[in-house]
């Protein structure tokens, strides 16, 4: 069995495509961000090096505001643990413990992973607008005439609320899959057993499934975690950042930096940050939580 | 006919515990508590509501959109949203010459060979990486989880200026191998989760049986990674057929334009009707809600059938 | 199975091949250029691509196709490829292919600071000598922001001017006249709300928006000469408390609640649709939007358009515009039909500038020498304006450089917000102005 696990060929060969992907379109633009972290390039014409200038300006400069951003990331990676993926959890084991319709709630829970962004950023506008926003119509109806009139997106004191509600919202979804799938492969044996031995659904859940489920939860927090130091989209559709950088991650600076200002050498090196920082989380999260994994063998 | 004794091990397993389950879900129908009901049917509006906003926003006007009309059943019926959306981009009269249908085949065609190179990527690479030994392949491991962590934004320029140098642009390849990469990382942890809960005492049997690595790794690994092939497949299909930023700038060509570039074309510079984008995205949604609920289907089957562990 | 197996093989091979033939094509691909671009000749026909963003549900889009078709018909052997893109991945888009030398042998793009580099990087074609040829129909005038360094690197198609937009049966129902100066418009927003009406709609989300206001009310409390000076660095500066005057009067419309309730939140597609349902009174924003009322708002008729009222008469008349020739058609370096493509560009932009003038879309900036009875009135009001002005002053976001463009918005959004004094937002701005 040995030999089988070590042939050296059969490891070339399996390793070959992936590794050419990887590095022609994963390693190269990382490696050419890095190069142009260290300039001073609008994008287009002759660049310019200028060392660590953009990466002091990085961390120094109050105008740019980079950590707020990262601080506003962070809190959105905490708020995506914390909060979605127990969601998440939560809906798997309750679907996947054969309830009626299972596959229907399956296909229902996945609508807002499958929509596009312009939907549900539309969607959302549309929720929190100050005139005949869903929200402030509701609050109105509940008596809270006071909240009734608020610019969600608008104030900067609620914007950042309001749009990780839909960030975190949206993905349920997704980390649900993803568990309810690993749910699925527990063998329905282990948890028969479980059951003639007298144990409560409760306890089933969280000294059999969980347990068992820890490499799909780990996957899951990595997701989650460099997901949320990533987040784009949605937060460029409904605020763009503001008002005032409220709401400014470290993707949608970079986004500003790069295309907008034409400080091609600047977004790079947030973008270097935002990968480095991922890459710290991620590799964290995998020792962190410990799995009957093939990295401690 | 010992040389299959792994496939029929799996085989005796995977049919007793579909009866075990089958009882199982006959035990738990019976005393499911109101409780859950309630949560999952507040969650299924939360997650419903959208649909139906799309829905019904893609049959309104602009003002009914903003601010008349919000929430309601349309008051006026426009059925023309739909005709107008699918006449942005045609080539010609017909229904098959309409732009929509164009930028459906090419968003078809970038998904379905997205989904294609990135499995058969990953899957070899995963098992090289969790089931092979080999000095360094922790390390490669985590360096694979790079992937995950670029902006694509940032990625926009080199990428751009690498498929120039291959001369790939303008073509579907332009769009293929780049989402091919981004989705490794994702496609090999997923992958990897699911492969170690393969018992080892599978391959050795079959080891006994004189498969070398690849037999294992085709007999043995493949079929029973269905599940996890799918689940992939649906993220994969996911991230390829949304994607708007390398399907603006890589390719040029309205012959190459897909469904997110498409649709992007409804927005004027100065005003936009959203009712037409509103039908254009029925028509891109539908058919992905389909995909995956066979797709769903797919990975619950094979979960039933194949589970390993115990 | 077998289908998804089949396709994998197929997969691999493409891929493989994409690989092999990329190999083998490396080292073509600097000294080809645009391959996708230039010129291919086959069977004697010459086709010549076109970027720009007449996306189908653009106001021009009707224009440009008239204007190719044109093209075409008096060109024989020439075929024109017409790509559009959406407005804001386009700039990127356009970014992007400036980087990789992968533009088409004509594209649009904006005059001013947005396209300096690509002409300081070489890739823009100098049509100085091309130009002779149309000097009786579209002046220099019009040219100048689209001229850098003395020399002339694109055409332009038309003139727009930012006007203010308003709904003369609300103002008819409330006894309020047109207002020409800032105390008059005080007074109309100051009735306007207590009749409960929104006097103004405008976006602080989308930011340049309620730039159109701002830009309007600096050009009419400094005068244009003093702005352009200031803006283009070319002595003047933002400390000048004429500058003031503008943030103070932004600040002013804040206190006595002008503005539409939201405004920070609202896009300018929500905020325009309160004015088109007649929940707003008025709109400050560019003469585009003649098209927009005539297709988007319920009673058309119910609308009219005004210059923006003088804040201090002793620097500026009510016949100074904001607005200008910025929409550009500009001509690669690096095509192969360097004549034709210059041809193109002027032709088109010529085209357009009629078409887009009949349809009601644009202000033409080329010579009317044809019959104009059929544009619609709120249109041809535009531009008589227009042809009456005394000035033109490009938008702030349009002529400033793209860097001090995007400092400026976020900093007049804190304005608007509160966040940011009037005093401190002109410190601001002058500061940003002397980097």
């Amino acid at each position: 069995m040995d030999s089988i696990r070590k042939n050296k060929l059969a490891i070339f060969l399996f390793m070959l495509p992936a590794a050419v992907l990887f590095v022609g379109i994963i390693i190269t633009p990382i490696i050419m961000s890095v190069i142009y972290s260290f300039q001073d390039w609008n994008g287009i014409t002759e660049p310019k090096f200028v060392g660590f200038d953009n990466y002091i300006e990085l961390f120094t400069s109050k105008s740019a505001g980079v950590p707020k951003s990262i601080l506003n990331a962070l809190l959105l990676a905490i708020l995506s643990v914390f909060i979605q993926l127990p969601v998440s959890l939560g809906l798997a084991l309750l679907i996947s413990r054969g309830i009626k319709s299972e596959r229907l709630f399956m296909t229902l829970f996945f609508i807002p992973v499958l929509m596009s962004t312009v939907v549900i950023g539309q969607l959302w506008l549309k929720i929190y607008n100050p005139r005949y926003g869903i929200l402030n119509v509701l609050l109105d109806a509940m008596g809270f005439h006071d909240l009734a009139g608020t610019a969600w997106l608008g104030d900067t004191k609620t914007v950042l609320a309001a749009v990780f509600i839909p960030n975190l919202w949206q993905y349920v979804g997704y980390h649900m899959l993803l568990m309810y799938a690993g749910i699925k492969s527990v063998s329905p044996d282990v948890i028969e057993a479980a059951k003639i031995d007298g144990a409560t659904d409760w306890q089933i859940n969280t000294r059999i499934i969980i347990p068992l489920l820890k490499p799909v939860i780990k996957i899951c927090v990595i997701f989650a975690v460099t997901g949320s130091l990533k987040a784009f989209d949605l937060i460029y559709v409904l605020t763009g950042g503001g008002p005032d950088h409220a709401s400014e991650v470290p993707s949608t600076l970079m986004v500003h930096m790069i295309f907008d200002q034409n400080r091609y050498g600047f977004g790079s090196a947030i973008a270097i940050m935002i990968i480095f920082l991922c890459f710290f989380f991620a590799i964290a999260i995998k020792k962190g939580i410990k799995t009957e994994d093939y990295d401690e063998k | 006919m010992k040389s299959s004794i792994g496939i029929d091990e799996n085989a005796v397993v995977s049919s007793k515990s579909l009866n075990n389950s089958k009882k199982m879900l006959k035990n738990m129908k019976g005393r499911t508590p109101v409780f859950t009901y309630l949560v999952l049917g507040f969650w299924t509006l939360m997650c419903v509501f959208p649909l139906y906003w799309m829905f019904t926003f893609s049959l309104k006007s602009n003002s009914e959109i903003f601010g008349e009309n919000v929430l309601g059943l349309p008051k006026e019926w426009l059925w023309s949203n739909y005709s107008d959306a699918l006449n942005v981009g045609s080539s010609g009269d017909s229904f098959w010459q309409s732009g929509m249908v164009r930028y459906f085949k090419n968003s078809g065609i970038v998904t379905v060979l997205t989904i294609a190179v990135t499995i058969v990527c990953a899957l070899m690479a995963c098992y090289a990486l969790t089931r092979m030994k080999w000095k360094g392949r922790n390390t490669v491991n985590n360096i694979f989880m790079l992937g995950l962590t670029i902006p694509i934004h940032a990625a926009l320029l080199p990428v751009f200026l690498m498929l120039k140098t291959f001369n790939m642009t303008n073509s579907y390849q332009a769009l293929v191998i780049p989402y091919s990469a981004f989705a490794l990382a994702m496609a090999i942890m997923i992958f990897g989760s699911f492969m170690v809960n393969i018992p080892e005492e599978l391959e050795e049997s079959a080891c006994l049986d004189g498969c070398g690595t690849f037999g294992i790794f085709f007999k043995i690994i493949l079929p029973l990674m269905r599940p996890a092939v799918s689940t992939v497949a649906i993220f994969i299909f996911l991230q390829a057929w949304n994607e708007l930023m390398f399907a603006t700038i890589f390719n040029s060509g309205s012959q190459y334009k897909t469904l997110p570039v498409g649709i992007n074309e409804f927005f004027g510079s100065y005003t936009t009707k959203w009712g037409p984008i509103g039908a254009a995205l029925v028509i891109a949604t539908f058919p992905t809600l389909l995909v995956y609920a066979f797709i769903s289907k797919k990975i619950q089957d094979s979960l039933i059938a194949g589970a390993i562990k115990g | 199975m077998k289908i998804k197996k089949v396709l994998s093989g197929i997969a691999a091979a493409v891929l493989m091949a994409g690989m092999v033939s990329g190999c083998g094509a490396s080292n073509e691909g600097d000294n080809g250029g645009s391959a996708a671009s230039g010129g291919k000749k086959e069977e004697g026909v010459t086709t010549l691509t076109l970027w720009s963003i007449a996306t189908q549900s653009d106001t021009f889009r009707e224009s440009y196709d008239k204007a190719i078709a044109d093209f075409e018909a008096s060109h024989e052997n020439v075929k024109i490829v017409h790509e559009a893109f959406e407005n804001e991945s386009y700039k990127t888009k356009i970014k992007a292919a400036v980087a990789a030398n992968e533009l088409p042998d004509v594209f649009y793009t904006w005059a001013g600071g947005f396209s300096q580099s690509f002409v300081e990087s070489g890739k823009v074609l100098a049509l100085d000598s091309y130009y002779d040829k149309y000097k009786d129909e579209l002046s220099e005038a019009a040219l100048k922001n689209i001229t850098y360094d003395g020399k002339l690197y694109g055409s332009t198609m038309v003139t727009p001017v930012s006007v203010m937009w308003y709904n003369q049966k609300i103002f008819n129902d409330n006894g309020l006249s047109t207002p020409e100066t800032w105390d008059d418009f005080v007074n109309v927003c100051k009735k306007l709300r207590e009749s409960g009406i929104d006097p103004i709609a405008t976006s602080a989300k989308d930011k340049w928006v309620l730039a159109m206001l701002h830009d309007g009310l600096t050009l009419k409390s400094v005068g244009p000469e003093k702005l352009q000076k200031t803006l283009l660095k070319q002595g003047g500066s933002y400390s000048d408390p004429d500058f003031l005057l503008s943030a103070q009067k932004i600040k002013e419309l804040v206190d006595i609640n002008a503005f539409i309730d939201g405004a920070a939140a609202l896009s300018n597609d929500e905020a325009s649709a309160e004015f088109y349902n007649g929940k707003a009174a008025m709109y400050f924003t560019g003469s585009w939007m003649g098209a927009s009322i005539m297709t988007d708002a319920k009673n058309p008729d119910d609308f009219s358009v005004a210059p923006i009222p003088v804040v201090n008469s002793a620097n500026a008349k009510i016949t100074d515009f904001m607005g200008g020739g910025a929409d550009s058609l500009m001509v690669a370096a690096s095509t192969k039909n360097a004549d034709l493509s210059a041809e193109l560009a002027f032709e088109l932009t010529k085209g357009i500038s009629k078409y887009g003038y009949l349809s009601g879309a644009g202000i033409p900036a080329w010579k009317v020498n044809y019959d104009d009875s059929v544009v619609p009135p709120l249109t041809k009001k535009v531009a008589e304006y227009a042809n009456n002005a005394t000035s033109f002053t490009l938008w702030f976001d349009t002529l400033l450089s793209s860097e001090d463009a995007n400092e400026y918005l976020p900093l007049l959004q804190k304005l608007y917000l509160g966040s940011l004094s009037p005093e401190d937002f002109q410190k601001e701005m002058a500061a940003q102005l002397e980097k």
